[in-house]
């Protein structure tokens, strides 16, 4: 240290002061950056990495049943095995062997491909699902299979299954995957992509309660997506800084007015026919029991995976399967709406019930002869309802006017949706002078063919029963009711729903006593239109319809395209009527040789399966003989 | 003998055993929480190492290093050597050949080349002040030379990070040696020059993404980009006080790539949040100006180098290491000394802190 040498060899210390500045500084540089991270930006970065490995699992709610009013369900869920691929595993080779194992089409493939193509960085760590609701079949194959399908695996979950196959399918509806839309519309309702919602009928307006709450289970993974569980739980709270688990809250049940016995009655009778429609009601409390639109889509098959094929053929049906026709379709209701202008006639002393017309088969208004079936000789508004004498009705239109039927008709419910709630109910159409003006082409025609349910009128056949049950009741127009409570999975009712009455009719108890007598003789009496299709000891009151179909002028026959609706509109017990029934058979010809025997047939099996104590003949053998007196013929 | 014993702790430097005692202590708690998720054995594997090195390092420290000197170009021979056999004969890993196995060994001699580049610029530099003051290019060009030829073997392998440290230990020592300063200035230059050259048409593919996504993290967020960020994640969310030994999920997740070689600065950052990172960060820049006191206390040139040179070592591994993970510097495979998980980088590191103990045992020695 003291020898010159030693001295003189040695830098000077300074250079090692600024060596130990500059590394000083760096260290400084250092600290101020780590300071940034984890004292300025710390909390933000404790969010991160908690994101990194916090992964919540959606619990699916389980989904409210739909019930008959009996508790007999209707709507259920039954396990689904789903398909996932985790795309970061997933093979050229394990899809070619997926694809042979399923027997997949072009179509199937290619979004199987999209869905995997679409992930990338830490998403192909997360499964797709690509295929849901295979069967038991594929299921046994895969599984046999799995070593050859790296990346693949098969999940259960809940899926909707209608157990009755087809039956009340269009009340029912059906569900499918959710949209995106639908998803970003939604977003707050906890929708989750891949879930499945409500399309059409009670599935669909009811969705809100059926569906229940998803809950979540958060779970800590590490970088691989591997779900960590030898962590302890009080470890697994504070890394994800909360309860773990949220139950899921399942969906309430949907107890409904349908009887299942009644609505498969209706089907049984609609099922010779091409296309048709029935309503059955309780006419004291407006219920629907059965409400049918023949053919039906399944379900199942709807809320399953259908190709595309297979929806173009369902949409080109000339049936149109896909629309229920007693809600959503708009037809002339013929010969049943002459029950409107009769009670206007009455309600508004405009007719007397004891002035007779003779019908000799056709009338002349101005330049244009109008027709009737045949010539009914003379005729008062009672057997003009019975016979179904157009002659009479014509110039009972006359009579009246177009705004004083439309009263009526708005009065027993026509023109506006009756308030069913489910598949976008059409509100038909009465036509008024305003209306026409406005058209700038009103003849006197267009009365008189209001009159006799054609030119204008278009009707449903859920207003039609709706009507005929009002006229029953003896004059309470209800709401029809689908939905009777509301409960929850352990039983607890959510919520009761009354029977909601619309309104009161104007017409008095005695001139809807006088309809309901011609009514009875329109099925009971000889001369009635629908003698011949009676049952007797049913004591059907009932009104035929035939409805022409475009602008004919010739009778084609029974089933062809161009054919005439066929209606009946009616109730039974004639004398304590309980169900009103109303049942459209499209291109059926004449009502009284398609849709009445249809009827008939409903009537006698629910008096003899389903409500036999409200059989008339029941009340016969408690001792009230005789014939019902309201359906004295005059 | 007892004289000597009392002589020996009188001379010996506590300040320098105390310092890497402590870096040695905290990098042994913190590979323990990082190697829980490792492959099994690496926490006693590198037990062992570290009690294997201590022996070389009570040897590098005993023997007077006036015996690394005569030996100097020996030395830098057996290095370049064994950097020319790793590329004819080397276990070729991730695209790079870098392990050369000797028995039952495997070992980097890219690290020992640091060693050997060390001690033959400490040998070149020690000559005489005069001629270093007269023909200042000659002792450049020779130096350069010394630099470069163990620089290319490297980066033929290719090594980035070794090659890297090598390159900034040169030049460091080049910087504190007696130079005027307008040589320095150009030597700086030049060289600077040259490393970008070298960066842009030697680096690897992998390599180039790496400094790309550096540059632009959002090119790559799952690939190359992914690893700098999930670093950054467990740095920041370290806080404080950190999350507890043990308790760093982004270790225990394995959300953190190569975490016990290249990353162990990120778990510990984790664990132990901005307070136990003062801590760490204290421990080396004692160490490191501790290195510099010595190397101005040196008796000599030539240990002055050294200590220089080893002080640059530290410095430059701590400075990249831990810059990298805190995301202001490209993420190169530099090790932290005496935390990373590594046989042949702990090897370097003891060495050098064996010359330390060496010539800082010795300054008042002759």
């Amino acid at each position: 240290m003291t020898s010159p040498r030693a001295r003189g060899t040695q830098a000077p210390p300074r250079r090692f002061f600024w060596a130990q500045v500059v590394v000083g500084a760096a260290f400084f540089l250092l600290a101020a950056r780590l300071w940034q991270l984890q004292v300025l930006s710390g909390d933000h970065y404790f969010r991160k990495s908690a994101d990194n490995f916090v992964k919540e699992l959606p619990l699916l709610a389980t989904r409210g049943q739909i019930l008959d009013r009996k508790g007999r369900v209707l709507a259920d869920n039954r396990p689904s095995y789903d398909v996932y691929v985790t795309p970061r595993f997933f093979t050229e080779d394990s899809l070619a062997e997926l694809v042979r194992d399923l027997h997949l089409e072009v179509e199937g493939v290619e979004s199987l491909k999209a869905k995997v193509a679409g992930k990338h960085g830490l998403d192909r760590f997360r499964q797709v699902e690509v295929l849901s609701d295979v069967s038991r079949d594929d299921l046994a194959i895969l599984e046999s299979d799995s070593l050859a399908l790296p990346g693949v695996s098969v999940t259960a979950s809940a899926h909707r299954e209608y157990p009755e196959g087809t039956l009340a399918a269009h009340l029912l509806g059906y569900m499918n995957e959710i949209t995106a839309e639908e998803l970003s519309a939604h977003r707050e309702q906890g929708y989750h992509p891949g879930d499945f919602i409500g399309r059409s009928g009670l599935e669909r307006e009811w969705e809100s309660y059926l569906r229940g709450k998803d809950g979540s289970e958060r779970v800590v993974v590490d970088a691989k997506g591997r779900r960590k569980s030898d962590l302890e739980a009080s470890e697994l709270e504070s890394l994800i800084g909360g309860p773990a688990r949220i139950e899921p809250q399942p969906g309430d049940d949907l107890e409904t007015t349908i009887d299942l016995d009644t609505q498969r009655i209706v089907e049984n009778a609609l099922k010779p026919h091409h296309s048709a429609a029935a309503a059955v009601i309780d006419v004291e409390t407006g219920r629907v029991l059965a409400l049918a639109s023949w053919p039906e889509p399944d379900p199942n098959a709807l809320t399953g995976h259908l190709s595309r094929a297979e929806m173009a053929a369902l949409i080109a049906d000339p049936a149109r399967p896909l629309i229920d026709k007693t809600v959503r379709e708009n037809y002339f209701p013929g010969s049943t709406f002459k029950v409107v202008p009769a009670l206007a006639g009455l309600e508004s002393r405009m007719v007397d019930p004891d002035e007779r017309v003779i019908c000799h088969g056709a009338i002349q208004f101005g330049r244009r002869w109008f027709h009737c079936v045949e010539p009914h000789g003379p005729v008062n508004l009672h057997l003009a309802l019975v016979e179904s004498c157009n002659v009479f009705f014509y110039g009972v239109g006359d009579k009246l006017g177009l705004d004083r039927m439309a009263e009526t008709a708005r009065d027993l419910g026509f023109g506006a949706p009756p308030g069913l709630g489910i598949n976008g109910e059409v509100p038909g159409f009465i036509p008024t002078m305003d209306f026409y003006k406005r058209q700038g082409a009103f003849q006197k025609g267009v009365v008189l063919n209001t009159a006799i349910g054609q030119g204008s009128v278009k009707v449903t056949v859920l207003q039609l029963a709706m009507a005929y049950a009002a006229i029953a009741n003896g004059g309470r127009l209800y709401v029809p009711q689908l939905v009777d409570k509301i409960v929850t999975p352990s039983g607890q009712v959510v919520q009761e729903l009354e029977p909601r009455l619309r309104r009161v009719l104007a017409a008095t108890p005695d001139e809807l006593a006088q309809i309901r007598s011609a009514l009875f003789d329109a099925v009971n009496a000889p001369k009635g239109t629908s003698y011949a299709a009676r049952i007797p000891g049913l004591e059907v009151a009932g009104k035929t319809g035939t409805a022409q179909v475009g602008n004919h002028r010739v009778r084609e026959a029974a089933g062809s395209a161009l054919a005439d609706h066929a209606w009946f509109a009616s109730f039974a017990p004639a004398r304590h009527p309980k169900i009103a029934v109303v049942v459209l058979v499209e291109h059926g010809g004449f009502g009284a040789k398609s849709a009445t025997p249809a009827a008939m047939e409903i009537y006698r099996h629910y008096f003899a399966e389903v409500a036999p104590q409200d059989a008339p003949h029941a009340r016969l053998t408690e001792g009230r003989r005789g014939s019902p007196g309201a359906a004295q013929p005059r | 003998m007892i004289n000597e014993l009392r002589k020996l702790r009188a001379q010996f430097d506590w300040f320098l055993a105390g310092a890497i005692l402590a870096i040695v202590a905290i990098g042994l708690v913190n590979l323990y929480s990082a190697t829980r998720v490792a492959p099994h054995g690496r926490y006693t594997q590198q037990l062992g190492w570290e009690s294997a090195w201590l022996v070389v390092f009570t040897a590098t420290a005993a023997v007077d290093y006036r015996a690394f000197e005569r030996l100097a170009y020996a030395l830098y021979g057996v290095g370049v050597v064994l950097l020319v056999a790793v590329l004819v004969g080397g276990k070729v890993v991730k695209g790079s050949s870098r392990w050369l196995s000797l028995g039952p060994v495997s070992i980097q001699p890219s690290e020992l080349a640091k060693l050997a580049v060390i001690i033959a610029l400490a040998k070149l530099f020690s000559g005489d002040p005069m001629d270093l003051q007269l023909r200042p290019w000659r002792y450049v060009a020779a130096a350069l030379g010394l630099l470069g030829l163990p620089l290319l073997l490297v980066m033929k392998q290719p090594d980035l990070g070794t090659a890297l440290i090598i390159f900034l230990i040169g030049m460091t020592v080049m910087m504190v040696v007696s130079l005027e300063l307008h040589v320095k200035l150009l030597v700086l230059g030049g060289e600077a020059i040259a490393g970008v050259a070298m960066v842009l048409f030697k680096l690897h593919g992998y390599q180039k993404k790496r400094l790309m996504t550096f540059l632009d993290p959002s090119l790559d967020p799952s690939g190359a980009g992914w690893h700098a960020r999930q670093a950054i994640f467990a740095v920041g969310s370290g806080r404080w006080t950190g999350k507890g030994w043990l308790h760093g999920t982004q270790n225990q997740l394995q959300f953190l790539p190569e975490h016990w070689t290249d990353f162990p600065f990120a778990v510990w950052a984790e664990e132990w949040g901005f307070l136990g990172c003062l801590i760490l960060l204290g421990c080396y820049l004692f160490l490191i100006l501790w290195a510099l006191n010595i190397a101005a206390e040196a008796r000599d040139r030539f240990a002055q180098v050294v200590c220089v040179g080893c002080a640059a070592l530290l410095f430059w591994h701590v400075f990249f290491n831990i810059g990298m993970v805190a995301g202001i510097l490209p993420v190169v495979g530099v090790t932290l000394p005496l935390v990373s998980y590594g046989g042949s980088s702990l090897l370097t590191v003891m060495i050098a802190l064996g010359l330390l103990m060496n010539v800082s045992i010795r300054r008042y020695a002759y």
